[in-house]
């Protein structure tokens, strides 16, 4: 792979931004040659997006961590699209070399998601999936860890897709406190309770 | 003769876990045999709630996910949120918020002081350290109104210009925090017990940094050179000159080593943001929050805190309200598959400095 040693100064100079477009040629170059169904958006910067199909997500990051050098999995992440019925998953990966930050996205289906587990790449990635296992649902084809994680006996639906409703479940769940659904006016109630007169300077506050 | 295993529950209330959750350890003697972080203790569904508040109350929730690392939060909201809309930060928003970032992280490292050491039994050092914090609390009450929670850096900008005479009361306070750690290296690293506590504990090598995705002081204990702030430039700190500060051998020392050669870069830092600060407005005005609409479209940004990198992830759906926002700290991964192999074969008196050490807070966790 020749890329420009330059690119790895990490400090800010004149050439930069044409090292960045060349690394980013690059780059795209190398995955099209082994992924040709991968579509790719250019972002200013050091940003670059790269758009794949669910079962090509193991492969892909195996390729970027051993034959390219993006040897740090920087973030995972979750969006529920629900108008679409899908999630995004977002992997984003960094190069300490390139200094290339490459956002590796791909979409599942919301009617019983399931993924391929990435924990046998980067061992933190077995956090993130026990995560998403929990708040939105997705299984993740062998992944080991406890079926809890942040959650206790939870039975209602993962807790982070839009269509749970907290206030609702808040008002299902717990009662409220008295003295609170019909906010009170807090100094006519202390006036109420302690039975005194409301100091003048206080007068104009209150309703 | 080999001893009879027992299982420890170390917290999740306990005055050396560093915030609510637990460790479920495994003991034969003293020495631990297998690890199992449980969380849960914590979580208030931030991010649930953001998804619910529009794009300045959201802002308002970010500095509340840890408390030594309040202003990192809201610079990467800030950013992030900035990157979205292409909104354009005035040049001296930007020195202002390296200026309090540095800030920010000294006081930080104050309280590392006062917990590591805490955690090996010098309390001597947490009086001093947590002490001499205020007076960076102080200069913080002073710009933005709030000692712990600041809500300062917001898109577009930061919230006021400095306050008059601002600029030499922190320098004043810098030079006394410089005298300081002075005397904070002969109580510590000139301590016999703190090196024998330290040297050799903790340990973790290079591969397993890599593999475990480890970040900030504890990459850098492992004699790699990486920082955010110099990899991934962002604000003005490419214009800055400072130095990356690493150690060999990947314990609690070398660690250690690491941040007491930070906290002297980051007044080095603030010395010079405040000498080459230059004038004009300090915010480009976002419209009326009620009807601040951001375009379709995602931004990642990350930022250099004291316990590594934090990892900021927004997505916008076009609407007045995020719709994504995911938080990755430094504890997210030191916390858990990390501090699960480290404590392997430890002595169970060494896991509440193994815990300050690799920066492991709980609330970054479970946000």
């Amino acid at each position: 792979m020749d890329l420009p040693e330059s690119a790895g100064l990490g400090r800010v100079h004149t050439n930069k931004i044409k090292i960045m477009e060349k690394i980013k040629a690059n780059l795209i170059e190398h995955v099209k040659s082994n992924f040709p169904e991968v579509t790719s958006k250019d972002y200013k910067g050091n940003r670059l997006d790269l758009n794949v199909k669910k079962e090509c997500i193991p492969s892909l990051l195996t390729y970027f961590k051993d034959m390219l050098g993006y040897i740090h999995l920087s973030h995972i992440t979750c969006v529920d699209w629900i108008e679409e019925g899908e999630f995004e998953l977002v992997y984003i990966v960094w190069s300490p070399v390139e200094k290339m930050k490459v956002t590796i996205k791909t979409r599942v289906e919301r009617e019983k998601p399931v993924m391929p587990n990435i924990d046998m790449i980067w061992r933190q990635a077995n956090t993130y999936e026990r995560e998403f296992r929990e708040m939105f649902g997705i299984q993740f084809k062998g992944l080991v860890g406890d079926e809890e994680f942040l959650l206790e006996d939870w039975e209602d639906m993962p807790p982070m897709r839009r269509d749970f409703d907290t206030e609702a479940y808040v008002d299902d769940t717990f009662f409220h406190r008295p003295g609170r659904e019909d906010a009170l006016d807090v100094r006519e109630e202390i006036v109420k309770r302690s039975r005194e007169e409301i100091p003048d300077f206080a007068k104009k506050y209150s309703r | 003769m080999r001893e009879k295993a027992t299982t420890l529950y170390l917290g999740p209330q306990h005055p050396g876990i560093t915030g609510n959750m637990m460790i479920r350890l495994k003991v034969e003697g003293d020495t631990i045999v297998s690890a199992k972080t449980e969380v849960g203790y914590l979580h208030r569904a931030f991010e649930k709630l953001q998804e619910k508040r529009n794009w300045l109350q959201s802002f308002t929730l970010m500095c509340r996910f840890c408390v030594p690392e309040s202003d990192p939060m809201e610079e990467s909201y800030a950013r992030a949120v900035e990157a979205i809309e292409g909104r354009e930060v005035p040049e001296r928003a930007k020195y202002i918020r390296v200026m309090v970032l540095e800030l920010a992280r000294l006081a930080s490292f104050m309280l590392w002081y006062g917990g590591q050491n805490g955690s090996l039994g010098l309390y001597t050092m947490g009086q001093w350290s947590v002490g001499d914090r205020n007076y960076i609390l102080d200069l913080f009450e002073e710009l933005t109104g709030g000692r712990v929670y600041h809500m300062y850096i917001w898109p577009g900008g930061v919230r006021r210009d400095l306050p008059k005479g601002f600029e030499q009361k922190v320098l004043k306070t810098m030079d006394y925090l410089e005298k300081r750690l002075g005397d904070y290296d002969d109580l510590m690293f000139d301590n016999a017990i703190f090196k024998k506590r330290t040297q050799g504990i903790g340990l973790v090598d290079k591969d397993t940094a890599i593999e475990n995705g480890v970040v900030g002081a504890v990459l850098r204990g492992c004699g790699i050179k990486s920082d955010i702030r110099i990899d991934d430039p962002y604000e003005v700190y490419h214009k800055l000159d400072f130095e990356v500060p690493t150690a060999e051998g990947g314990d609690i020392w070398a660690r250690a080593l690491v941040r007491r050669q930070e906290a002297r870069q980051s007044i080095r830092i603030i010395r010079q943001v405040i000498t080459d600060m230059p004038g004009g407005s300090v915010y480009n005005k976002v419209p009326n929050p009620q009807k601040w609409v951001l375009p379709k479209g995602d931004a990642y940004v990350r930022t250099e805190s004291v316990r590594g990198e934090i990892g900021l992830y927004v997505a916008s759906d076009g609407g007045n309200m995020p719709r994504r926002v995911h938080l990755r700290g430094a504890a997210y991964v030191h916390g858990i598959t990390l501090l699960e192999d480290v404590l392997v074969g430890e002595n169970v008196a060494d896991v509440s400095a193994i815990m300050n050490s690799l920066g492991t807070c709980p609330p970054e966790i479970e946000r």
